[in-house]
């Protein structure tokens, strides 16, 4: 089996390096590739769409309808490590922490449950005190990062960025909150209620911001159709429409990266520890 | 209203978000929006069906920008046809779905239907597009969703059998995007149409031959064709039930439609069987399929298994009627996918009732089963009948161009193994058919026990079921329409 794995192997390189053959040069300003459609976004792009950032506007607006499904793909990861990790089971045994005291309680029987409130919190196994110096530099740092991700989000339509790196900032400064606290902390935060009714809403502001364009007369995700209902100056309803769009992926993924994150460190259970 | 074609694919997607947001907010409404989401799909692709028999190809341009430039979808008779046989499968299957979904995940149900509707999404969208890239931006969402609902069937295998889903799965839509970034490299150009003008001025390159060649094995993996099916009978045996009956029938054969659409749009059949000429490899493929396919199902145990290895054999009639390079084939293979598509949904339909009161389908599970279950065994007769080519059923029809198109090539080994192929369908389903006719019910652990007593699986289930099984027998008396309505004016 290894071996016909490695005639596999082979004969795909050979294949490969065969295909380079006539591969224009590198860099090559006459290439099929740079003058096809390359040269229409270039000459067009900015004058069409008022956006100074040809990136975004070919992924947002031209080929805005590939970048919704992409958004979709995010979401349906998300939904998938719910889907299959989560652990609605009841936990055989329970931990409990005396907050007054730090004394911790182990009840062994299920059937016995502890009101939790200001007396008793609840914990598990994994739980470890956190270190004082990286709880604080984490505090310190996450508003910081936050702000960044708004900005990326809001400013991709003149510089590199955009929604789903934004998302992904973003995501990462909770994900931060939840290791240099612990996940329970960031649970208390933001609901997984909460987060995976983001992640539908963020799909779903792209998809709406289509299905409007559509009920308005235009073609779906046509964002000049927008006109009467969004104030501003007309000429720059496709960067409006494209910044609609990006803050609804933004949404989405930064959702999708906690849920994907929770789901997968505690294994479904949610517990309190890592 | 001209934005049908845009309405089939959005309503699912629509309706998977909302749902996704009722598995929130109240659970229960989610199957209620599935069904709306999927009942305006079909009802688009009816529509749509309609007007391109009408006035012919319909182009529809996402976000209002001219094709090159944006994203089109351009639906022509083979994409309608294809695009209302998705829609109204899963509208079926949602309608039959609801017992069995909330028997198998009960505390998921909202999450089920939510990726039910994406994996109908990227079908629908696969089918509609007329783009290279986001052809492979759809896939991508089949194949996520459908990993996902492998995993979600039998929780001790399923898992495993999704992993090497996953691992076979990523190379296949990799081989295929390597593919496209190769035509892109030469082309400069995403749409299909576009593309294919553009190729017809350089059939000799070198890097075309190797995009081909990648793009076509990424399909053959993700459609199961022989060597690279491995995938596939785990996978689809061991998913939920209410998934199992939409993928078996649907995954495949939209794989196979985007080969023919690829093979007829953008490389050409020029290309194909006159620089390339790989007409006679390709059928012979398509022949071991056949035959392989045939013999691993006649070794299997367990009915599920059994199917998934029918599908593998099913693949190959397909393959090989398509690229047996002559209009007969074509057409053969066209029809085929209209008509694989309806009887394998009506046999596993059938299979699900059996497995929503059985819980498993070892063949010595069904004994007796005409007596407890008539009208589920009735549709699954039927269903193997069609399997089989009995003539009245559509099965039959199919098969018959099939194998005239393999006469008029030449490929007599390709008409043989359909023969063969057929005769072993019958042998196995027959041997299904004794044990559950002949063998009486396997009394309970001594006599003490009083027999398990089985009934007819729920009337919802009952009334999808023999409504596709009977459909079979309409599509098939209607073939000629068919072919002359849809498949004819497209080859042209």
């Amino acid at each position: 089996m290894k071996f016909l794995g490695f005639i596999v192997v082979c004969l795909t390189g050979t294949l490969l390096l065969y295909g380079t053959g006539e591969f224009p040069d590198w860099g090559d300003p006459d290439s099929p590739a740079s003058i096809h459609l390359s040269n229409y976004y270039i000459e067009k792009a900015v004058e069409e769409t008022q956006v100074p950032n040809l990136v975004t506007a070919v992924l947002a607006d031209y080929r805005g309808f590939d970048t919704m499904f992409e958004t979709a793909v995010v979401f349906c990861a998300g939904l998938a490590c719910f889907l299959l990790l989560r652990d609605f089971r009841e936990k055989k045994e329970r931990f409990y922490r005396h907050t007054p005291t730090r004394v911790i309680l182990h009840v062994k029987d299920s059937k016995k449950v502890l009101k939790t409130g200001k007396e008793f919190e609840h914990m598990d196994k994994d739980w470890v005190p956190s270190d004082l110096i990286i709880r604080t530099v984490c505090r310190i740092l996450i508003p910081f990062i936050q702000i960044y991700a708004l900005y990326v989000v809001a400013h991709g339509d003149f510089s590199p960025g955009g929604g789903f790196q934004g998302g992904v900032i973003f995501g990462s400064s909770l994900i931060l909150l939840a290791i240099s606290y612990d996940l329970k902390t960031l649970v208390r935060r933001i609901k997984e209620k909460v987060l995976g009714i983001y992640a539908a809403l963020g799909v779903l502001i792209y998809v709406g911001i289509g299905a409007i364009c559509m009920a308005m007369g235009g073609n779906f995700l046509d964002y000049s159709k927008l006109v009467p209902i969004v104030p501003g100056d007309p000429h720059h309803i496709r960067a409006l429409g494209m910044l609609g769009v990006e803050i609804g992926v933004g949404i989405a993924v930064t959702a999708a990266m906690v849920i994907i994150y929770i789901n997968i460190v505690s294994e479904g259970k949610h517990d309190e520890g890592l | 209203m001209d934005h049908y074609p845009a309405l089939i694919v959005i309503a699912p997607l629509l309706a998977a978000l909302l749902a996704g947001l009722a598995v929130w907010i109240k659970e229960r409404l989610s199957y209620s929006i599935a069904l709306m989401g999927l009942g305006i799909s079909t009802f688009s692709a009816f529509k749509v069906l309609m007007q391109v028999i009408n006035f012919g190809t319909i182009q529809y341009k996402m976000a209002g920008w001219a094709p090159p430039m944006g994203i089109e979808y351009r639906i022509d008779l083979l994409n309608a046809m294809v695009l209302l046989l998705i829609s109204s499968i899963a509208f079926l299957n949602l309608l039959a779905s609801c017992k069995s979904v909330t028997q198998e995940t009960s505390d998921r149900a909202g999450s089920f239907y939510t990726i039910y509707l994406l994996f109908v999404t990227g079908l629908l969208g696969v089918s509609a597009t007329g783009d290279l890239f986001n052809l492979y931006v759809l896939i991508e969402i089949t194949s996520l969703t459908s990993y996902a609902m492998v995993a979600l069937g039998d929780r001790n295998r399923g898992p495993l059998a999704s992993l090497n889903y996953v691992f076979i799965g990523v190379i296949g839509a990799s081989f295929y995007l390597l593919g496209v970034g190769y035509l892109y490299l030469k082309t400069g150009s995403l749409n299909m149409v576009d593309v294919a003008n553009i190729l017809s001025g350089i059939q000799g390159s070198s890097t075309v031959l190797v995009a081909f060649i990648l793009i076509m094995i990424g399909i053959w993996i993700k459609m199961a064709l022989f060597p690279m099916h491995i995938w596939l009978p785990n996978a689809y045996s061991y998913s939920p039930v209410a998934f199992a009956r939409v993928v078996a029938p649907l995954m495949t054969k939209v794989m196979v439609y985007v080969m023919i659409r690829l093979m007829i749009t953008v490389f050409g059949f020029d290309y194909i069987f006159e620089t390339l000429n790989l007409s006679d490899a390709v059928v012979w493929l398509g022949t071991i399929a056949i035959l392989a396919g045939a013999v691993m199902a006649l070794s299997q145990t367990n009915l599920k298994k059994m199917l998934t290895y029918i599908i593998v054999c099913e693949i190959g009639y397909m393959v090989g009627g398509a690229w047996l390079g002559n209009e007969l084939g074509m057409t053969g293979a066209i029809l085929h996918i209209f008509n694989d598509a309806l009887m394998t949904f009506a046999l596993f339909l059938a299979v699900g009732n059996m497995v929503y009161k059985l819980k498993t389908v070892e063949l010595t599970d069904l004994k007796g089963l005409f007596g407890k279950m008539p009208w589920t065994m009735a549709g699954f007769v039927l269903a193997a009948f069609s399997i089989i080519g009995v003539p009245p059923t559509c099965g039959f029809f199919s098969k018959w161009y099939l194998i005239l198109g393999a006469f008029e090539a030449g490929a007599y080994h390709f008409a043989a193994a359909l023969i063969i192929s057929s005769l072993i369908c019958a042998v196995l389903f027959f041997k299904v058919f004794e044990i559950c006719f002949f063998e009486s019910m396997a009394h309970g652990h001594g006599d003490s026990h009083p027999p398990v007593e089985i009934r007819e699986a729920p009337i919802s289930m009952l009334i999808v079921s023999g409504f596709v099984s009977l459909s079979l027998i309409i599509v098939g008396l209607y073939s000629g329409t068919i072919v002359n309505t849809i498949i004819l004016p497209f080859l042209k």
